[in-house]
Parts: structure tokens; C-alpha cells; sequence
């Protein structure tokens, strides 16, 4: 079942035309990735996704519905979230506060439903339930991403959009978050991912799109993609 | 000169135009001729709006008063009508309001300005464009030493307001210590001075405090209260007047106060409330008799102020530049003669001016005592 | 200065009553600049606009006469939930008017500045021209005693005595100031709660801190601006009440002055710091007394600013200077 579609998507900034007709969709339980160079339009990508951005023409729909024109709180209650680039964590917030940031819209927080999650996350990332009474802005880079995934989780999406999740991040912990976002999948919730990390995130991808200059100019599942000749000269150069 | 002469003919041309016009319509002879230029103005410069704005209330009605009477002793004299200029009272607003009544050919007097700080910062430019001010209510010493030809009053400076409010302190109320508080204004810093001064070593402490920066005295009250001082006299306007009495009170303040010409209105009865009682308030102006207020209430001008203190010199004032329109000078310069030669019988006094436009004879000095919610009749200081 | 030591108690205690309102005023100045980065100058018409409500609704009333602080216990109430309401509808109306459109348009700050100035500047001649709008609505006969002499001090129409009650040292503390102070450390205390533990305190913190990533948490950014507004509102409606008990005038240009004030309190605290708010707000009512003890009460507002710059020169942003997320325990 298609959860979100994009049809003909046109973004600007201002004059700059920022994404220039893209189309693709996810497919429920799956894991789709775009990868691309700095400035390709992924993130950009994302944030019309979550309606941080205004489109110019073109539509998005999230399950079955017309979302194009729907406020950002409109699709976080749909089960739309977004993990964002640069992680984004407040700062001057504890990791719970954070935690409950993520589940602002959530009317079931003295639930058990509510504790389930809260557990989920814990289970995906053991550094944040040692760390609950932290101030956000005072852990490492590693743990500040993991707050920022758990964040986005605890809305329980359909649909988390991550991006860049691996930035800045040593080789190990790299590893580790990719296999969180491996587990998340299995744990039922489709992935959008956005990747410079390109052949860790081909590697699990159902399906993946190589974005450059705002048009989307390859498409197909992960393993393939990974191993076109193309690709791999443009994306994959830096192996980890 | 030549201009004068030609005014002069066209006043007699318009005035048997007046005449004929008269004749054949009765019932136009109010409107005068049409196409006349027959029409002056007269301009009162002071508050209209803002904290100290009752006084500017109280100078209408002695206006009105003055130019109803002009109309009946004049009936074939030139149309004139006030022009109300709204400085708040206040000398950086006052400037920019002069040029306009002076770049205003119609305008041959001025009532005003109304206070000592605005007639500091406007007289120099009237003096310029000799524009007649006489003032009501402006009376700060240091007015009349300045060499301004146009600067007129009818009202005793606080130079004689000083000695009687002292005089006031000591003999009347029996004060052996007093404490001044100033406004920082011109005119408070003139009559505290003056006050310390006339009283000498009995002043055992003194404060000064920004006219309309704060609402809070209590630093000045403390001052006060640790003073000991049997008495305050606060130099200043009505809305301070007001709330540092009441807060003075609220503070276990339980000797005399006083305050002058600046706060005798209203606005600091209403403010202080209950504190109010018994405090005194001197002024060089007396009260308005009953053929004035009759007058007043005669009025049908649907705007025509209210009467309270200098009202009366408001009418002086006016009447003195008005009767001399009446009399045919309808020009600046012929208005300003007649100003300066003025001699006549006043509603509040003898009007005659020294050079220095000073009141010749100053006038009396009277202290008006809070009870019941007003202000009881004036009683002269002698 | 040997003034200074003789009154230490009364000049302490009066300038914490005056700073307990500047305190209460910031807040409105440091909440609203915390969530958008922006200087809402027509908090100070907010306030103003509070003492009205206090004088319409005791007038309203039929209140007269003096009262013991005690025996106006229950007018003051009904004044203080009448100030609490108006301000925050004014500061309601100050969001939708002078801000809504020109913040979801990503309006240059200056303009956003200009359009609070403006919003000002209507607001407080609305108050001093009531009686001509009043006029032109025809209404003037009904509401004449609350829209005549617009432009003159409106006093509060019962008057309130204060009474001694407690010594401090060599002062005798009187029942409207422990009121005020008491007032003031409450409302402080009440809402620090408010942004620290609820929801919408968490909302109001998260969209300070990182607009976009709150939007993507889902908060409504419109309504936790709004909600910012209305609470910036509401504590200077309580400000208001608090000041028309000690002063008990006010007029439609009260508002100025004391919105300065505040905002150096604001500042001097760390803007965007509820807690430097109170303690910006404490520390310049001392400090305005102090100084007119020493040096005459003509320096008061010299001193006020110069102790600011001081400050700012030695820690600019203020003396506990974070933004409003940051400023939890």
C-alpha cells in the first residue's frame, strides 16, 4: 500500500527553483532513501514533506489524502514525523522533555500505550533512559541523534522521515544507528531516509532515488542502485 | 508703512460696507460682508491635553468670556476669533506651535503661553516676529529679565509668590521646619528656590523630582518623614501635587501641606483623595466673582472651558489685546503699542505694564484651603 | 549616604513594591521576546489599559469612600480578575492586529517593530480620545462617567489606607506593600511552574528554543504565540491592580514611563529569562530608591540606565541573560 505520494513536485526558494518536478512514493513497511550531493534537494524534500516548506506547484498526499496545502501539526497528528538534519534537539530541555515534546499531540499520555512507546524508545537507544534528566544541549553529537530519532518516534508515526541521521558521527556509532533504523522498520513504522552516507543507506533500502540539481535521475531498489556503475562512481566513493 | 495706511482704509471701507450691508439685509449684519477681510484672531497658547490640561479648560472659559464681551462692546469692530494652540504645556511641543500662529497673518495677540517652560522656549521667536503675548499664568522671575518686547503678564511673578507662600508657612500654618520639593520645571525650580530663600535656615531638607517620570515618590516621602519637617511645600503641578501628598499621608506624614499656583485645580484634589484636607495652595490669583461666572453660564459657545484659577486673568489678558482690535489697531505692531500702553481697570486688578512687561503694582497673593473636597475661597496673604 | 543607612528598611522595602510591578510588567516584555525574538512595545499599553479596567470596574461598582486594604478585599478581586481580563485581551488583540500577519510572513523584524510602536501609540490615544469615540459611536451619554476628561488622571473611586503591620527594622511595612511584594513573588512563582511543568509551558519553551523543530513536533506556533501574548497579558493586568492599589491614579499615558522601566528590567535581568525579570525588575526598584535617597530623585532615571549599561558592559546578556527554553533550574 502506497503511505505517501509525491507528484510533480516544484519547491523555490524565492527564484531559485530548489526542487524542479519530483515524483516518487513509499511504499507502508518499507525503508525509501534519497541520496544526493550538498544542495541536490533532499532535505528540502523533507521539509515540504512535513509542511515546513510552501509548495509551488504539485501535490503530496499521505495516505490517500491530499496533504499539499495541510499546517505541520496537521500531519504530525496524521503520523507524519520528521527526525530533522542537524538533529535539532531543544537544547534546553531534559531528554524527557524532549522525549514528551515528540508526543505533543498525543491525548493518551497517562496511557499505557503511552509507556509502551516511551519503552520502545528506551529499548532502541539505552543511552537516553540513563540520561532523562539531562539537559539536551549538554550530550555528544551521537546521543543528541538518538534523542532526536526517539523524538520522532514518540508521536508513533506511520511514517518518520530521517535526515541525515549519520552526520557527523564516528564509523561505530554510524553503524549502530543504521541498524536502529533497520529495527524501526521491523517495529512496523515506514522510513524515509535521506542519506550523503549512500552505501549504508542503499544497503537496507526498498527502494531508493538519487536526487541531483532538484530532479530525481535514478530510481530503484537499494542493492541495485548500489551496484550501478554510475552511482557508485558519484555516491558510494567514501565506503565505510 | 504704506501697508498700515492701506489696512487702515480697508477697515473703514469694510466697515461701511458692514454698515450698508446692515441696511439692506438685517439679518446678515453677524456674518459681516462677505469677502471681508475684516476677521482677526486672537491665540491662546497653553494645555489643552495632557496631565496639566484643566488649565488649559480654565483659560477658555476667561477667553470666551472676553471675546463675548468684545462682540457686545464692539459691534462694528472686526470679527475675532480665538485660535486654541495645544502645547501641552510642554517646551519642546511649544516651538514648532508659535511658528504656526506666528506664520498666521490673522493672528495680532497671543493668551500665553501658559506656563514658564513653554514661555521660555517660544517668547524669543514671538519677540522676533513681535506677536503681543501676554501671559495668565506664566510666573517664573527670570521671565521678565530676558529683553523679550512682546512679554506680557497680568499675574504676579513668584517672585511675590515665594515671600507670600513662605509667609504662609510661617505665620498662618506655624511652621518651624519645612520641606521643598521642586518638579525639576522651570517654573518649580523658580518658586522653590524662591521659597527657600524667603524661609531660610526653617527649611531643613529639599528634593527634587522629574515632572511626569514617575508615579512612585517614596524615596522623596522617606526623605520627608526622616526630615522630621513640620511642613512640605511641593513647587510643582496638580497630578504630582496629588500623589505625593497621598502617598505621603499613606507613609504616617501627618504635618501640612502645601503647594502652589501649579496644582490648584481638581485634578490634585481627585488625586490625593482624603489626603487632600487641609492642604493649603497659594496662588497670585483670586477668585472669579459672580458677574463672571453669570457671564459663563451665559455662554452658548458649545466648547467654553470651565472656570477655575486664572480664569480671570485669561480674561484680563485677552480683554487687553482684544480692546485694542475694538479700538481700530489691527496690526502686530500697532496691537503691541496698544499692549504696552495699556491702562485701564482689570477684572483681577489695576492693568498697567512695567517695561519689562511685569504687572505695574503687583497683585495680591491669596492661599486657598482644601476642605470638604474643594477649595474654600481665596484669602489674601498679607 | 548616612541617609541611605539611616532608612535602609523603608527605602528597601518601597522599592521592592515598585519593582514587584516592574517585575510583573517585564514579563510580558521577556516572554514575548523569548518566543519571537521581538520587543512587543505595546506591553506598556497592555498595562495601561489594566488600570482602566480597576478605575471602570470599582466606578461600576458604586465604590466610594476609603477602605482599609481589608475592607476592599472583595472589590479589589473583581478589579483584579476585570484588569486581568482586559489586559489580556488587549495583548490578545495586539497579537492579532500588530502581529499575526506580519510574523507568518517572515517580516523583517524592524517592520514587526515598527507595526508594535504603532499598536502603541493607537492604543494609548484610544484610552485618551474615549470620549470623542465614544461621541461618534453615540454612546457618550451612556458611558459619560467613564469617557469624560479623557485626558486627565482617572483616580481610583474608593481609596484604599494602608495600615501598618509589620516592622523591619526601623520601618513599619504597611499591608498594601507586603500585598504587592507577596503578589508579585506568587504570580513569579506560579507561572515559572507554568512553563516548567505543563504542556503548554513545555510548547512555549520548545518553540522559544527551535521554532521549526517545534513545528515538527507538532505545536501550533500561531497559538503558542498567542498563548505567550495572552500571559504576558495577564500578569500585567495583576501588575495593574497591584499598581492602582499603591498609586491609585493612572491616565491614558501611564503607560510609557513604567513600559521603559520595565523593559530595563527586562534587559538588566537577561531578556527571554523569567527569572531575570524578577530580579531585573527587584533590583532597579532598589536601586531607583537608593539612588534618589543619596543623590536627589531628580537622578532616578539617570541611575536607572546607567546601572543597565553597567550591567550590559560587564555581562551582555544580562545578569542571568539566557534565552527563555535555557532558563530552567
Amino acid at each position: 500500500m502506497t503511505l505517501l505520494e509525491i507528484r510533480d513536485l516544484n519547491v523555490n526558494y524565492g527564484h531559485i527553483e530548489a526542487i524542479r518536478g519530483i515524483s516518487f512514493s513509499v511504499e507502508e513497511g518499507t525503508i525509501t532513501t534519497l541520496i544526493g550531493a550538498n544542495g541536490a534537494g533532499k532535505t528540502t524534500t523533507l521539509k515540504t514533506i512535513s509542511g515546513l516548506r510552501k509548495v509551488h506547484s504539485g501535490s503530496v498526499f499521505f495516505d490517500g489524502k491530499d496533504i499539499t496545502n495541510a499546517k505541520p501539526y496537521e500531519r504530525v497528528k496524521m503520523g507524519l514525523t520528521q527526525s530533522p538534519e542537524g538533529r535539532r534537539c531543544f537544547p534546553g530541555m531534559t531528554v524527557m522533555e524532549n522525549l514528551e515534546m515528540g508526543a505533543l499531540l498525543r491525548k493518551d499520555r497517562r496511557s499505557a500505550a503511552y509507556r509502551e512507546d516511551l519503552e520502545r524508545v528506551f529499548g532502541l537507544f539505552p543511552r537516553l533512559q540513563e540520561r532523562v534528566k539531562q539537559a539536551a544541549g549538554t550530550m555528544s553529537g551521537g546521543e543528541q541523534q538518538m534523542l532526536a530519532m526517539g523524538r520522532a518516534l514518540m508521536a508513533r508515526p506511520r511514517l518518520v522521515l530521517l535526515d541525515e541521521p549519520s552526520m557527523g558521527l564516528a564509523p561505530k556509532l554510524i553503524r549502530q544507528i543504521f541498524s536502529i533504523v533497520d529495527e524501526i522498520k521491523a517495529q512496523g513504522t515506514t522510513v524515509l531516509l535521506v542519506e550523503q552516507n549512500a552505501n549504508q543507506a542503499l544497503k537496507r533500502s526498498d527502494v531508493a532515488h538519487v536526487l541531483e540539481t532538484g530532479k530525481i535521475v535514478r530510481s530503484g531498489p537499494g542493492e541495485k542502485l548500489a551496484a550501478d556503475p554510475a552511482v557508485k562512481a558519484a555516491y558510494l566513493g567514501g565506503d565505510v | 508703512m504704506r501697508a498700515i495706511k492701506a489696512s487702515q482704509l480697508l477697515v473703514v471701507g469694510v466697515a461701511s460696507a458692514l454698515v450698508l450691508s446692515a441696511c439692506a439685509a438685517p439679518a446678515d449684519t453677524t456674518e459681516g460682508g462677505s469677502g471681508s477681510t475684516e476677521s482677526f484672531s486672537i491665540a491662546y497658547q497653553g494645555p489643552l491635553t495632557g496631565a496639566d490640561a484643566k488649565y488649559g479648560e480654565y483659560a477658555k472659559a476667561g477667553i470666551e468670556i472676553a471675546l463675548a464681551d468684545y462682540a457686545a462692546a464692539y459691534p462694528d469692530g472686526p470679527t475675532v476669533t480665538a485660535i486654541y494652540s495645544d502645547s501641552q504645556g510642554d517646551p519642546a511641543q511649544a516651538p514648532a506651535l508659535a511658528a504656526d500662529l506666528i506664520n498666521n497673518a490673522d493672528v495680532l495677540g497671543v493668551v500665553g503661553p501658559a506656563f514658564s517652560g513653554e514661555t521660555e522656549a517660544t517668547e524669543p521667536a514671538y519677540s522676533e516676529a513681535g506677536l503681543v503675548t501676554v501671559s495668565p499664568s506664566a510666573t517664573r522671575v527670570s521671565l521678565s529679565e530676558q529683553g523679550w518686547s512682546t512679554f506680557f503678564r497680568v499675574v504676579a511673578n513668584d517672585g511675590a509668590q515665594a515671600p507670600a507662600a513662605a509667609k504662609l508657612l510661617t505665620d498662618v500654618v506655624g511652621a518651624k521646619t519645612v520641606f521643598v520639593i521642586d518638579d525639576a520645571s522651570a517654573y518649580g525650580v523658580g518658586l522653590g528656590d524662591g521659597i527657600k530663600d524667603a524661609l531660610g535656615d526653617k527649611v531643613i531638607g529639599s528634593d527634587s523630582v522629574e515632572k511626569g517620570s514617575t508615579t512612585d515618590f517614596s524615596a522623596t516621602v522617606t526623605k520627608v518623614t526622616a526630615s522630621g519637617a513640620e511642613a512640605v511645600y511641593y513647587a510643582g503641578y496638580a497630578t504630582d501635587a496629588g500623589l505625593i501628598q497621598k502617598q505621603l499621608t499613606a507613609a504616617g506624614f501627618e504635618g501640612t501641606y502645601a503647594s502652589g499656583d501649579g496644582s490648584l485645580e481638581s485634578t490634585f484634589i481627585e488625586t490625593a483623595g482624603e489626603a487632600s484636607e487641609g492642604a493649603y495652595l497659594t496662588a497670585a490669583a483670586g477668585a472669579a466673582g459672580d458677574d463672571f461666572v453669570a457671564k459663563w453660564d451665559a455662554l452658548t459657545v458649545s466648547d467654553k472651558g470651565s472656570i477655575g484659577v486664572y480664569s480671570t486673568e485669561a480674561y484680563d489678558a485677552a480683554w487687553v489685546i482684544l480692546s485694542g482690535i475694538g479700538e481700530g489697531n489691527t496690526t502686530r505692531e500697532d496691537v503691541l503699542a496698544w499692549v504696552a500702553g495699556y491702562d485701564a481697570e482689570g477684572i483681577t486688578k489695576h492693568i498697567k505694564f512695567a517695561d519689562n512687561g511685569e504687572i505695574d503694582g503687583a497683585g495680591g497673593v491669596y492661599y486657598y484651603l482644601v476642605k470638604d473636597g474643594d477649595f474654600e475661597a481665596p484669602v489674601a496673604i498679607d | 549616604m548616612e541617609f541611605l543607612i539611616g532608612n535602609f528598611a523603608e527605602l528597601t522595602i518601597t522599592g521592592l513594591v515598585l519593582g514587584s510591578v516592574y517585575a510583573l510588567v517585564a514579563l510580558g516584555y521577556t516572554l514575548v521576546y523569548g518566543v519571537l525574538q521581538l520587543i512587543n512595545f505595546a506591553h506598556s499599553e497592555v498595562f495601561m489599559w489594566g488600570t482602566y479596567a480597576v478605575v471602570w470596574v470599582l466606578t461600576l461598582l458604586g465604590a466610594s469612600g476609603t477602605s482599609s486594604l481589608a475592607g476592599a478585599a472583595g472589590y479589589l478581586a473583581i478589579a483584579l480578575v476585570a484588569a486581568v481580563l482586559m489586559s489580556g485581551g488587549v495583548a490578545l488583540i495586539v497579537e492579532r492586529f500588530a502581529y499575526r500577519r506580519l510574523v507568518r510572513q517572515n517580516a523583517p523584524k524592524y517592520i514587526i517593530l515598527i507595526s508594535a510602536i504603532g499598536a502603541s501609540f493607537v492604543l494609548s490615544e484610544i484610552m485618551g480620545l474615549r470620549d470623542k469615540i465614544a461621541g461618534f459611536l453615540g454612546l457618550q451619554g451612556v458611558l459619560g462617567d467613564y469617557v469624560n476628561n479623557p485626558r486627565n488622571t482617572s483616580t481610583l473611586p474608593v481609596e484604599i489606607k494602608p495600615e501598618p503591620v509589620l516592622q523591619i527594622g526601623n520601618y513599619m511595612v504597611r499591608d498594601t506593600e507586603l500585598l504587592i511584594i507577596i503578589s508579585a513573588l506568587i504570580m513569579m512563582f506560579v507561572l515559572d511552574q507554568f512553563i516548567r511543568r505543563t504542556s503548554f509551558g513545555r510548547q512555549i519553551r520548545a518553540v522559544a528554543q527551535d521554532p521549526e523543530a517545534a513545528s515538527l513536533m507538532g505545536a501550533n506556533s500561531t497559538n503558542v504565540v498567542r498563548l505567550t501574548f495572552l500571559i504576558g497579558g495577564v500578569m500585567a493586568g495583576v501588575a495593574a491592580t497591584l499598581y492602582m492599589i499603591k498609586v491609585g491614579a493612572t491616565g491614558f499615558n501611564v503607560g510609557f514611563v513604567l513600559g521603559v522601566k520595565a523593559f530595563t528590567a527586562a534587559v538588566l535581568g537577561g531578556i527571554g529569562n523569567l527569572r531575570g525579570a524578577l530580579l531585573g525588575g527587584l533590583i532597579l526598584g532598589i536601586a531607583e530608591n537608593y539612588a534618589s535617597g543619596i543623590l536627589g530623585s531628580e537622578w532616578r532615571d539617570v541611575t536607572a540606565f546607567v546601572l543597565l549599561v553597567l550591567v550590559l558592559l560587564v555581562r551582555p546578556s544580562g545578569l542571568l541573560g539566557e534565552s527563555l527554553g535555557r532558563a530552567r533550574a
